[in-house]
């Protein structure tokens, strides 16, 4: 398993974690190269569906981030993503998706250490969970050999 | 054609003979879990109502494949879509109740005709044997004698069964191929058509006196469409579309195209008109805007296209799946009198 | 115990009255079904049509749904759906004023698939004259069956059988049941993320994803659902089983903060999957994070319309 390299799809709100993330590369901090970032204007603006539609295609992990709480560019938008996001996490969490396999953070575009750690931090624990088989789509049987 | 008798103490060497060289589907478990199941010949049951689901599942799955191509550039075909589908296999179903016999032959006029054939549904239907078994007592939501069936019918049907006093099975044939594959079968032979007509008789009656739906098949078409009646009759109807789901002649499917990593998959899905999805065009324009043209298209689709396209079999068998399912009680032996009253010659 | 005839007669009076005044245009009630065990849902316009308007004990869909969009309308209301009710309000859906609620306090409504693990024998009829008790007949029997034995999940622990925001009550006000203690979803948590996953998995297995759940719910009003979303188009429309179970994730969490516990979208299953686990586990969260049950004011926000500053969220670091 030490070879596994997961996929992690990365929701990183544009006026902080985006800006952090792109700090901790000037900066020269080294970081895991397994995320795959989606930029949202705001956490607000994350649907549940995203987050079920990375894992339906197989990532192994997701990660989404944005600002402290009393810092929205829109005043409240991670407020109200704050509350969506308690259910979410305890929903998943209760039909039994690894907890680890989920993660949010909060991360202001100053801090590229946090940045740093907190990346490496997920694609650790997303590596001790191993390949994620069983919360995504089957692979499509082609049904291929039958014709032949 | 002459009858035959299985005997109750050589049930399962007749299920034996009869599934010799073919899977045995029978209907297995008890309520909502009672579906067609492989089946030993010695696990066979006689006392259940029906499926759970109509029996179109055999033919018609929820999900089909049709076509499929892999990704694989190291070969010549990478990329390129060719048939695909479920292998079908000899098969002999024991136990189809003669509504729902009735209602595949009807599907099959829609998957198999002059026009066009459908390998996909004629792959499996074909190698299909059907053996029905008849319905001596109807179940409180049976009406199969009222849309022009029998609990005796041998529509759709390759051989019939119907139950003898002390246990035994009389077997009638529905078809020449079934006809061959009794007298292969080496059956005793007799002449049960008294016993099978007064059965049949009873049976009908127990059904109660049946409504005369004929005055829809004499309407005017469009003023069955246009009956205000419709409004009313859809008000309460939540457009789940179970009734269609259940339906053993509904027959509307979606196709899909889905991919991953290493190939993709064209494939037909259940639809239902009830669903608002169905109709909508590329513009956003959708020619069935609201609940009312939906249910309209359902029972308008059962009891007056369908007969007008089929030399006027109708598209309900009376099966009553759609009446024990529906959540709010819409009945189409209702609906049906509702537009034999609209179709009044006033109206037409 | 009161005859289910006396209050059906209060509910057609009430109906008739409404409409005579016309302080409603249409009566949202129950009428008898065509089969056994059933009720259909009626729209009553005139006098006349009132004397079809009953109660029953088969009473299960919830009215509410019914409501968005319509003007000048009486609602006959059970407990759970009268919270529907001010819930649509509160979400303008409707406005107060357009509508007029009949509660009916209500002792809980009849599960079918119990009825038919009691009684596997055809019902050919069912003759029920209090809210207490039925007699199932068939071919050459006749059984008495006790409502408590054969009520649904969600009524069982219902605390709210008597509707406290309707504006008028049909029936004596009964005391509730005690409410769901969540036991099984608590238990969720000792087993492993594994077992949990088959577990769900295996819950929704026979789904056909014919939606009947959402369109029986009284929350599920969005002109356009995800599931019918083509650009992009969420859902794949096969019997996948991760896209199924992303529909029941979603919708579950599309009632979080709403759902009333009426138990519409278990009843009208057609193979009957216990769908109302994905709302349980989001409604213990919402009581637990938030205090909060739905339909209980007319002016209170649903939890996920607006925040605390300080709510406690440990898990995001």
């Amino acid at each position: 398993m030490s070879d596994f390299e997961p996929k992690i799809v990365a929701f990183f709100c544009n006026w902080c974690t985006y800006g952090a993330a792109d700090l901790a590369g000037v900066s020269r901090l080294e970081y895991p190269p397994n995320f795959r970032v989606v930029r949202l204007p705001c956490t607000g603006r994350l649907n549940p569906k995203f987050i079920m539609e990375a894992f339906k295609r197989g990532a192994d992990g997701v990660w989404v981030s944005g600002c402290h709480p009393g810092d929205c560019h829109y005043i409240a938008g991670n407020y109200h993503a704050r509350r969506k996001f308690i259910l979410l996490h305890q929903l998943l969490e209760s039909i039994g998706v690894e907890p680890d396999r989920l993660r949010f953070s909060w991360i202001s575009s100053a801090e590229a250490n946090k940045f740093q750690a907190i990346a490496r931090d997920v694609v650790e624990h997303v590596k001790a969970c191993g390949p994620n088989l069983a919360f995504r789509k089957e692979e499509l049987k082609l049904g291929l050999a039958e014709v032949a | 054609m002459p009858e035959y008798i299985a005997k109750k103490s050589a049930l399962t060497d007749f299920f034996k003979a009869l599934s010799a060289g073919r899977r045995l589907l029978t209907p297995q478990g008890a309520g909502d879990q009672c579906r067609l199941a492989e089946t030993a010949p010695d696990q066979v049951k006689l006392d259940y109502v029906n499926t759970h689901m109509s029996p179109k599942t055999l033919f018609f799955p929820q999900t089909e494949k049709l076509m499929a191509f892999h990704k694989d550039a190291s070969k010549p075909d990478a990329n390129i879509y060719s048939c695909a589908g479920d292998k079908a296999v000899p098969t002999v179903v024991f136990g189809l109740r003669p509504c729902d016999a009735r209602g595949l032959s009807v599907a099959n006029k829609v998957f198999q005709n002059d026009r066009f054939t459908d390998p996909y549904w004629k792959g499996k239907f074909d190698q299909t044997v059907s053996v029905g078994l008849a319905c001596a007592a109807p179940a409180p939501q049976c009406f199969c004698a009222a849309m022009g069936g029998s609990p005796y019918g041998l529509t759709g049907l390759d051989i019939l069964a119907f139950r003898l006093e002390g246990g035994d099975l009389g077997l009638k044939a529905g078809s020449e191929a079934g006809e061959a594959l009794l007298k292969d079968l080496k059956l005793e032979s007799a002449d049960l058509a008294a016993v099978f007509n007064s059965q049949q008789a009873a049976a009908i009656q127990a059904q109660g006196v049946a409504p005369d739906y004929r005055p829809i098949d004499e309407a005017n078409l469009m003023a069955l469409f246009q009956d205000p009646h419709w409004l009313s009759t859809a008000e309460n109807c939540l457009n789940c579309g179970v009734c269609t789901f259940f339906c053993p002649t509904c027959h509307c499917f979606d196709i899909q195209d889905e991919q991953d990593e290493k190939g993709g998959v064209r494939m037909r899905n259940w639809d239902t008109c009830m669903s608002w999805l169905f109709t909508v065009h590329g513009t956003g324009h959708n020619p069935r805007p609201s609940k009312t043209e939906r249910v309209r298209q359902r029972f308008m689709h059962k009891l007056k296209y369908i007969p007008l396209k089929q030399d006027g079999v109708r598209g309900c068998t009376g099966c009553g799946r759609c009446v024990a399912m529906c959540p709010v009680n819409i009945d189409i032996r209702a609906v049906a009198l509702k537009m034999c009253q609209s179709s009044a010659p006033s109206q037409a | 115990m009161p005859a289910l005839e006396d209050v059906a007669k209060k509910i057609r009076e009430s109906a008739k009255r409404l409409l005579a005044e016309g302080r409603a245009e249409v009566v949202v009630g129950y009428r008898r079904g065509t089969i056994p065990l059933t009720t259909a849902p009626f729209f009553a316009r005139t006098a006349e049509e009132c004397d079809q308007l009953v109660w029953s004990n088969f009473a299960r869909i919830n009215l509410a749904n019914y409501l968005p969009g319509r003007k000048k309308v009486a609602l006959v209301a059970k407990g759970c759906d009268a919270r529907s009710a001010v819930g649509q309000v509160v979400e303008n859906q409707i406005p107060r004023d357009e509508l007029y609620v009949i509660g009916v306090p209500c002792t809980g409504m009849v599960d079918n698939a119990l009825v038919a693990a009691k009684e596997p024998r055809p019902i050919r009829e069912v003759v029920e004259t209090t809210d207490d008790s039925f007699t199932l007949k068939g071919e050459g029997y006749s059984v008495e069956v006790r409502k408590e034995e054969v009520l649904r999940r969600n009524c069982r622990t219902c605390a709210h059988r008597t509707p406290k925001l309707a504006d008028e009550l049909a029936a004596p006000e009964v005391p509730g049941a005690t409410p769901d203690d969540f036991a099984d979803i608590k238990a969720l948590a000792s087993k492993t993320p594994a077992e949990r996953l088959a577990h769900f998995k295996d819950l929704i297995k026979d789904c056909l994803r014919c939606y009947a759940c959402r369109n029986a719910c009284p929350l599920c009003y969005c002109p356009i659902c995800f599931v019918d979303e083509t650009r992009p188009q969420w859902l794949g429309k096969s019997n996948d089983p991760m896209d199924t179970l992303t529909f029941h994730l979603l919708r579950g969490l599309h009632c979080s903060g709403r759902c009333t516990s009426c138990g519409a979208c278990e009843t009208v299953c057609p193979v009957n999957i216990k769908v109302r686990e994905f709302n349980r586990i989001l409604e213990l969260t919402v009581q637990k994070e938030w205090q909060y049950e739905p339909g209980l004011s007319w002016d209170q926000k649903p939890p996920l319309t607006m925040f605390q500053t300080d709510d406690a969220a440990e898990f995001i670091k």
